[in-house]
């Protein structure tokens, strides 16, 4: 009897503890019947500084919590439903085979330095995101696939037009990467946008002074009227201001909310929640609905070329242990490539059953036997791999350190290096130093899967044509299902597609899934609803202050 | 390294009264250092626990009977960590030390009896070498050579070369203004030998006591850079990376942090007091 | 007295030049480089031909030697280049840097005086030879804190434990006591140590006797004829101590989250951002020589008898 409950239990256990997290908020919704307040300043410590506010270059989220409060987007997509819903367009017409596209703007939507948010300007953004401009240095944006170009039909409508099929587009104009800003800002050089100040949006908040790398201020923007057209509060925000506060040291945050400093802070690590919750602060969890928290493979590595190498280390690894040592009801294990809150998940866990007898015998047939050392060996070689730690996910190195503990017993050694940004970014392009690397990516659609192996996007197997020049390995089969969800216009279809690459990529065991990756923020309890977009990006046009 | 000039400043004899007293110290001093050593040699010895594998769901538990210092995120023994963790400090503290006193010593060495442009041009050398912010030119030296122990502890060692071979020159320039020394030249010595029997051994004393104090102080320098995350990679047990790891748990789990803090602050009082005792009062 | 003065002026630039191209190459000698580091980011991204043509943005694709040039030239004039990680100018963000690192500094350099000199008289005066011996063994015990730990250990203790003092937007005099206490320690101690040999040198020489016996108070001799022995070594010493209170600041400023020269330093190594790092070694080994310049020059002021340089080649 293993001390791991069955899949279908485990299940259980999980919607179980799902239901009483919903109740729990519900029930606070209750408490908090009070009339919001107009007012305050809401005080955010940020684990990192901010990089470049170009809106695509919102993936990363310290950009995007600011991103998210400073622009709006065309379109609004439900967390709750994950449809598509208006905002900044009020309605849209997508062609049967999702080559064109067509959207009808609001009126009266200005930025905040009083120039319109018209036709042209959305033109002008689309142009950039999709097309790039390399006189100013400015990238494709990662979200918008097969750009062509736009057409201002008249000041309030325009019309988008893809090469080939881009049925993920009406998602992507939701997606944080999309924030429309003024044209004035793209006019200027890509590499000075780090400067906060010089970004402007039509957003509730406006950018009012910034120390960089440090502070960033941002006040109301009191002639704002044009939220979410489903959003129950219209008009202005109820904050008067939030000022964020870069504030790197994970126990500084944390002491800082309990000893009252603060009022939200990004980024608290499991081991902190029971003492926030002790003291009746709320921890907010918020999925980011994408690949899930995993390591991938790069088969160009010898040591892993072999699928029963790779089946086995999967088999090795106990994900439950994982998340039970060293994490919270808010990050579930991973049951599939893709997280179970994401569009066109399938429940694999089959696949991913943690076994040592059939880790043990795979690696046997594999030709690798135990040395003396007990690490195994083949022709001289040990099954030795280096790993290098991912900052940005949440207790990575713990996480990492565990794996190689749990492969240790089955005799494979796992390095966990924690380099400097230059060596790990150096290293991570090389498979032969780097047979394995954690991933994950956050975004509500089954482009997602694509985004994060196809060889030209983040290309998590390094595979031939893709960010390491001397790749020689390929998976064509898998190139083309990715190829296929990200123009396949016919949603059914799509999500069937998107279940099949799933097992394949289970099946090929390129990727070994650990957990499903929330955000998670805390907050003092005088601070009331903060929401989150599906991916996970705060939004503070809701949130109020009461008395302390 | 202000702690060179510090140094050169030379405290009066002791007075006898004094001196016993002050022997408690240097007994526990060298007690602390032994025990030290004795981790690094035989860890096993120590304690029955692991020092890299954990138990999964014995994590984070507070000081108790079963782990005398508490367990840390992934269930390990944090006494068993400090001491498996004692090579590594060690060893590197004793690299950094090696690295800073051959280098130094030779270019102190050839500058102090060479002279002239020689003497010039190397001084002229350890200037930039100071010039140049100790931390800044480690951190880089570790992204070139890459991470792991030797190269953090010579990385360290580097950049105590400049204060080596100031402290050598100058010993080297004292000794040869003694008397015997003028008269092994006068007598027709050859350089080389009249350096190598008597300059070097002569000047060497005060070098050596620096180094024991410049060992306390490697400590503390690679400990401050596994802090920055420059550090030997997990799961190696070394006492600035216990110490940069805990402090992420501080809010909740204080021992992970100040238990690995009071052993370097312990090893380092100790190489301070042992090498005040070895300096040769003046 | 000019000619002096010529001839380290024109060492000083000669250090200034080495110290540029030594770090010029040390860091191209880098593995990886900005550019990579920020774009290679999965979160932008980017594919490999637009990082490259970003290369080509920063100028970075061009020989070694003509960007030395370029480099060297344009510090010739004042301009630093571009952060590539903050996406801004060199020159604001150093100007936005400078001033908080050098309050940190300067006042940790007074608290540090102060520190150093009350312990010093007191390890001296105190009336029993226990609490003497104790109050001697002090600066080593500073010494030998790790500054980073010490940091970490206030910031509970004092702000979220006690709550004395706020973190998060404390006012400009609370925002420097806990940084400024973690900072002077570990430079206190050895000019405490420093003060406690010149007080016990001072106090067996023959005029202290005297002085005494006309009746002057013991401690008010010590005071009269401490500050001259002890001017001197901490002379020697500043150079040294600059250095200190810079790498002090990169660790104080990381720990308390200030944003200040050592922060971006320690970001820039993360980073490898050439373009900050060459601005910082470069204002770093300035200030470094004017130091030195100027205690060769004050130094014979204070006391006649030295006519020999102390400060770059003691």
């Amino acid at each position: 009897m293993s001390l791991i409950p069955s899949n279908a239990l485990r299940r259980k256990v999980q919607s179980t503890l799902a239901a009483v997290l919903l109740t729990g908020v519900s029930a606070m919704a209750v408490v908090a019947q009070e009339r919001p307040v107009q007012g305050g300043t809401l005080v955010y410590l940020e684990q990192q500084a901010h990089t470049n506010l170009y809106p695509p270059a919102g993936g990363f989220y310290p950009n995007s919590g600011i991103l998210n409060q400073i622009t709006d987007k065309l379109t609004w997509q439900n967390p709750e439903t994950l449809q598509n819903e208006p905002w900044i367009a009020e309605s849209w017409e997508i062609n049967a085979d999702a080559t064109e596209y067509t959207f009808k703007l609001r009126s009266g939507v200005t930025f905040s330095d009083g120039t319109p948010l018209d036709a042209a300007a959305v033109a002008r953004n689309f142009d950039t995101f999709g097309l790039g401009n390399k006189e100013l240095g400015y990238p494709v944006a990662e979200a918008i696939n097969n750009y062509d170009h736009s057409e201002v039909v008249d000041a309030q409508t325009i019309k988008f037009v893809f090469k080939k099929p881009a049925p993920g587009f009406l998602q992507a104009t939701s997606v944080i990467g999309s924030g429309i800003v003024a044209p004035s800002v793209l006019d200027q050089p890509y590499a000075e946008l780090g400067d906060a100040t010089k970004i402007i949006g039509s957003g509730a908040f406006v950018i009012e002074s910034e120390v960089l790398g440090q502070s960033l201020n941002l006040k109301v923007r009191e002639d704002y009227a044009w939220g979410p057209a489903n959003v129950d509060h219209q008009g202005r925000a109820y904050l008067d201001a939030i000022q964020y506060i870069v504030t790197p040291e994970d126990s500084v945050r944390i002491g800082a909310l309990l000893a009252g400093q603060a009022d939200i802070i990004r980024q608290i690590q499991a081991y902190d929640e029971p003492q926030v919750e002790a003291q009746s602060y709320t921890v907010l969890s918020a999925p980011t609905r994408g690949v899930n928290n995993n390591v991938s493979f790069r088969p160009e590595n010898p040591l892993v070329r072999d699928l029963k190498v790779r089946q086995a280390l999967t088999a090795a690894t106990n994900s439950a242990e994982i998340v039970s040592t060293l994490f919270s009801s808010h990050y579930p294990q991973a049951t599939s490539v893709i997280a179970s809150t994401a569009s066109g998940y399938v429940d694999l866990s089959e696949k991913l059953a943690f076994d040592l007898e059939k880790a043990k015998a795979l690696l046997d047939e594999a030709g690798w036997v135990p040395g003396a050392d007990g690490i195994r060996e083949k022709d001289g070689a040990k099954l030795e791999l280096n790993v290098y730690e991912s900052l940005p996910q949440p207790q990575n190195r713990a996480t990492l350190q565990l794996l190689s503990q749990q492969w240790g017993v089955v005799g494979v050694k796992l390095n966990v290096l924690a380099g400097d940004s230059g060596s790990a970014a150096t290293d991570n392009l090389d498979p032969l130093k780097t047979p394995l690397r954690p991933a994950m990516v956050g975004r509500a659609d089954p482009d997602v899967i694509k985004s994060n192996f196809f060889p030209t996007n983040r290309d998590s197997l390094l595979q031939k044509g893709g960010s390491n020049a001397n790749a020689t390995w390929e998976d064509p089969e898998l190139n083309a299902l990715l190829l296929s969800i990200a123009s396949e216009p016919n949603p059914e279809k799509r999500i069937a597609l998107t279940g099949d690459v799933q097992a394949y990529l289970l099946d090929q065991a390129y990727v070994i899934p650990i957990f499903e990756e929330p955000q998670v923020f805390a907050s003092a309890p005088y601070v009331h609803d903060v929401s989150f977009d599906a991916v996970a990006r705060p939004s503070f046009y809701n949130t109020w202050l009461s008395a302390r | 390294m202000s702690s060179l000039d510090l140094f050169t400043t030379r405290r009066p004899a002791l007075g006898l009264g004094r001196l016993r007293q002050l022997d408690v110290t240097l007994v526990l001093s060298w007690a602390i250092i032994i025990v030290a050593i004795a981790w690094a040699v035989a860890p096993g010895a120590f304690t029955p626990h692991s020092g890299t594998v954990g138990i999964a769901g014995n994590q984070l538990r507070a000081p108790d009977v079963a782990h005398w210092l508490g367990t840390d995120e992934i269930g390990r023994d944090v006494l068993a960590r400090i001491i498996y963790g004692s090579i590594n400090s060690l060893f590197g503290a004793v690299v950094a030390v090696i690295v800073g006193f051959v280098g130094g010593t030779a270019l102190g060495l050839v500058a102090g009896s060479v002279g002239g442009r020689t003497d010039t041009l190397i001084m002229r050398i350890v200037d930039v070498l100071l010039s140049v912010p100790g931390l800044l030119l480690q951190l880089s030296i570790i992204i070139i050579l890459g991470f792991g122990t030797v190269n953090v502890a010579i990385a360290v060692g580097v950049t105590t070369v400049a204060s080596f071979a100031r402290l050598m020159r100058s010993e080297v320039i004292r000794v040869r203004r003694a008397d015997y020394v003028e008269a092994a030249f006068g007598s027709g010595g050859r350089f080389a030998a009249v350096l190598w029997r008597h300059v070097l051994p002569n000047s060497l004393g005060t070098v050596i006591a620096f180094a024991a104090l410049q060992f306390g102080s490697a400590i503390l320098a690679i400990s401050t850079l596994g802090f920055l995350g420059y550090g030997a990679p997990p799961p190696t047990p070394e006492w600035g990376l216990l110490i940069s790891e805990g402090r992420k748990y501080l809010t909740g789990a204080w021992w992970l942090t100040a238990f690995p803090g009071i052993t370097v602050i312990l090893i380092v009082l100790a190489t301070h007091r042992i090498s005040q005792s070895l300096r040769r009062p003046s | 007295m000019t000619r002096l003065l010529v001839s380290r002026i024109g060492q000083a630039a000669i250090v200034l030049l080495l110290a540029f191209t030594a770090s010029f190459l040390l860091l191209q000698a880098l593995p990886g480089d900005a550019i990579l580091i920020k774009y290679q980011n999965p979160e932008m991204g980017l594919t490999p031909e637009q990082i490259a043509e970003i290369r080509v943005l920063y100028g970075a694709d061009a020989p070694i030697w003509v960007q030395y040039g370029n480099t060297l030239w344009n510090f010739l004039q004042g301009s630093f280049g571009y952060s590539v990680q903050a996406g801004v100018p060199v020159n604001p963000l150093l100007a936005t840097n400078l001033p908080p690192t050098l309050r940190l500094a300067s006042l940790g350099l007074v608290v540090a005086v102060i520190i150093a000199g009350a312990l010093a008289f007191a390890a001296t005066l105190a009336p029993f030879a226990w609490l003497r011996n104790l109050l001697q063994s002090l600066p080593a015990l500073m010494i030998s804190v790790p500054v980073f730990w010490l940091g970490i250990m206030l910031i509970q203790i004092f702000s979220f434990r006690l709550r004395l003092v706020p973190i998060i937007n404390p006012s400009e005099f609370q925002a420097l006591i806990l940084p400024v206490v973690t900072l002077s320690l570990p430079i206190a101690a050895p000019l405490a140590q420093i003060l406690i040999r010149s007080l016990d040198e001072v106090q067996t020489q023959p005029f202290v006797s005297v002085a005494r016996a006309k009746g002057a108070s013991r401690a008010w001799v010590l005071w009269r004829h401490v500050l001259r022995n002890a001017l001197l070594p901490v002379l020697t010493i500043a150079g040294v101590l600059f250095g200190e209170l810079l790498a002090g600041a990169v660790v104080t400023e990381t720990v308390f989250g200030i944003n200040g020269l050592g922060r971006i330093t320690e970001q820039a190594v993360s980073n490898q951002d050439t373009a900050v790092l060459q601005a910082i070694v470069i204002l770093a080994a300035v200030g470094f020589v004017l130091i030195n310049l100027l205690v060769d020059l004050v130094a014979p002021l204070i006391d006649p008898r030295l006519n020999t340089p102390i400060g770059a080649s003691a």
